[in-house]
């Protein structure tokens, strides 16, 4: 007779915590179901508290994995974006989150980890470790990286610069990245407020970009910053 | 059981007493030895997991039958998903998801009263769930019209159901006897004795192993020693069930004595099959909540039909 083969959850030995600020995580049944109600709660309390309209989900590749890029002007945007994204793919949407910010303590690890999903990004120390992460989880097919290349919410409602980061992540690779803008989310929920005001917001998807022809180098990584951060004003600018 | 039964209770509040007083002791020496410049920081990090589970324990019981019942159920759940996780069952979800629900039905089965006799507790159906659970795992493959590794599949899952769900939850039915703080109190108490009692007596005289392939650690002087301590524990707290007769006591001691270490060296041998070390890291200084209530889930059961039978569960 031959022996079972076993196979123990590789994270068997880590304590809640490790488990939740570790990526990628291992999937677990109770984390998918909460996700799938919380993405379920969320798409309702957009539409209703927040009158959410999504323009141009037609731009979004049906396919393969590819990267969200948006203005961030408050927690908000990612939620928007989460509730735009189809249901299905749910578990395979990832927000790129500050892990100085998202995963300082076990409550919030819980909520950044279980109900958003989001990767925890090092923005300050080892950020090519966090951009390696990014790389390796858009190699496997179907997933969905949100990013927002500015880096931190803005308070005065004007774009900051994108950083490097998202230039590097995407030229001279075939990924697909589209750009979006969400506009009045600096009025719903700005910096410092403890909960979001009721206000109209309106995400507007553009047409998805492509930067393989480009040769990685410094000059090219800022062309593609540059070009995104032309996109994204674009489609706040075809707004007003 | 309820609040103001608990409040009420002689049992529970000498119990409550004898715990308190145990942990104070314990800690008290603990205190002393760091003092005495010993080095006793991974027996603190165990002891803080006691000071932690203790309360928990005796709050579920305290808060009363229903509390009681599911928490036993919430236990063995945890308990299955450790077990689930550590054989890779884990990755089969619908396999497990199911297992969660039938421990799920085995509560509602303990909670709910019989439709017949009016008594709490529906042992009938308790006791007969297995069938009908064991029927639907088997029925997982067919649904799914899949046959590579079914066996292995739904091999654990019926072992995983029956040994940690159902052998389990008889500890939950206890909650309906008439005598249930005495019972339960005693069970908890009794059984976490005799694993101190086991580890103690290894250590003091430990010569000669007692599974050297299963669990290098265990001795047959600590497995004797034990199962001495658990006869006479029975005696000390036979206020805990004043019906029954010394020999009921001796046997109640042997069941304990005897298996709680078989428990220990069930959940020994998986682990080993498997190459892990512990179950889980649920409880600091513990390792899972398996490598905790190893020893409850075999005597749980036993200790209840033999309550059954001298006495009667109603």
């Amino acid at each position: 007779m031959i022996a079972w083969e076993y196979k123990p959850a590789p994270d068997i030995d880590q304590t809640l915590a490790e488990h939740l600020r570790n990526f990628p995580r291992e999937p677990r049944l109770l984390e998918y179901a909460l996700r799938f109600l919380a993405a379920l709660l969320l798409r309702a309390w957009m539409r209703v508290y927040h009158r959410l309209r999504v323009e141009g989900l037609e731009h979004l590749p049906q396919q393969g994995s590819f990267v969200v890029v948006c203005n961030h002007t408050s927690h908000l945007d990612t939620l928007a974006l989460l509730c735009a994204m189809p249901i299905k793919r749910i578990h395979r949407v990832f927000p790129a989150a500050a892990a100085d910010y998202f995963f300082s303590s076990l409550p919030r690890s819980a909520v950044s980890a279980i109900l958003i999903n989001a990767l925890p990004f090092e923005r300050k120390l080892k950020g090519a470790e966090s951009l390696t992460l990014c790389k390796t989880l858009l190699q496997n097919d179907g997933n969905i990286l949100i990013i927002f290349p500015e880096g931190t919410r803005t308070t005065t409602g004007e774009m900051g610069r994108f950083r490097s980061g998202i230039g590097r992540l995407v030229v001279g690779s075939d990924l697909r990245v589209v750009p979006c803008h969400l506009e009045g989310g600096l009025k719903a929920w700005p910096k410092g407020r403890l909960l979001p005001r009721p206000r109209r917001l309106h995400l507007r998807i553009g047409e998805s970009r492509q930067y393989q022809q480009l040769e990685p180098s410094q000059e090219s990584v800022m062309a593609v910053c540059r070009d995104l951060e032309q996109r994204v004003a674009a489609l706040g600018r075809s707004a007003s | 059981m309820n609040i103001s039964a608990a409040l009420h209770s002689d049992i529970f509040l000498t119990y409550l007493m004898v715990v308190g007083g145990v942990l104070a002791f314990a800690g008290t020496v603990l205190g002393v030895l760091t003092l005495a410049g010993r080095n006793v920081s991974s027996i603190w990090q165990t002891y803080r997991g006691w000071l932690v589970m203790v309360p928990v324990v005796l709050g579920t019981l305290f808060l009363g039958r229903t509390a009681t019942i599911f928490g036993v159920a919430l236990l063995a759940i945890l308990g299955f998903k450790e077990y689930a996780r550590a054989t890779g069952l884990y990755e089969d979800w619908w396999l497990t998801g199911l297992v969660y629900l039938a421990i799920l039905a085995l509560a509602i089965t303990s909670w709910m009263p019989d439709p017949r006799l009016g008594y709490p507790g529906w042992y009938g159906f308790f006791a007969a769930l297995p069938a009908f659970v064991i029927g639907i795992i088997v029925m997982v493959p067919i649904l799914r019209n899949r046959a590579k590794g079914q066996l292995q599949q739904v091999s654990l899952a019926v072992v995983g159901f029956l040994y940690f769900g159902w052998m389990f939850s008889h500890l939950g039915f206890l909650a309906n006897a008439e005598h249930a703080y005495g019972y339960l109190l005693y069970l908890v108490f009794a059984v976490e004795i005799n694993d101190v009692a086991a580890f103690t007596f290894g250590k003091l005289f430990g010569r000669h192993k007692l599974r050297e392939n299963i669990s290098p650690n265990k001795t047959i002087e600590g497995f004797v020693g034990a199962v001495a301590v658990s006869v006479v524990v029975p005696f000390l707290l036979w206020f805990s069930f004043p019906h029954f007769e010394p020999w009921h006591l001796v046997l109640t001691g042997l069941i304990v004595g005897i298996g709680g270490q078989l428990g220990d060296l069930v959940i020994s041998y998986i682990k080993r099959d498997i190459g892990i070390k512990d179950m889980g890291t649920a409880i600091r200084g513990h390792g899972g909540i398996l490598d905790r209530v190893d020893s409850m889930i075999f005597v749980a059961p036993i200790f209840f039909h033999v309550v059954r039978w001298i006495h009667g569960i109603r």
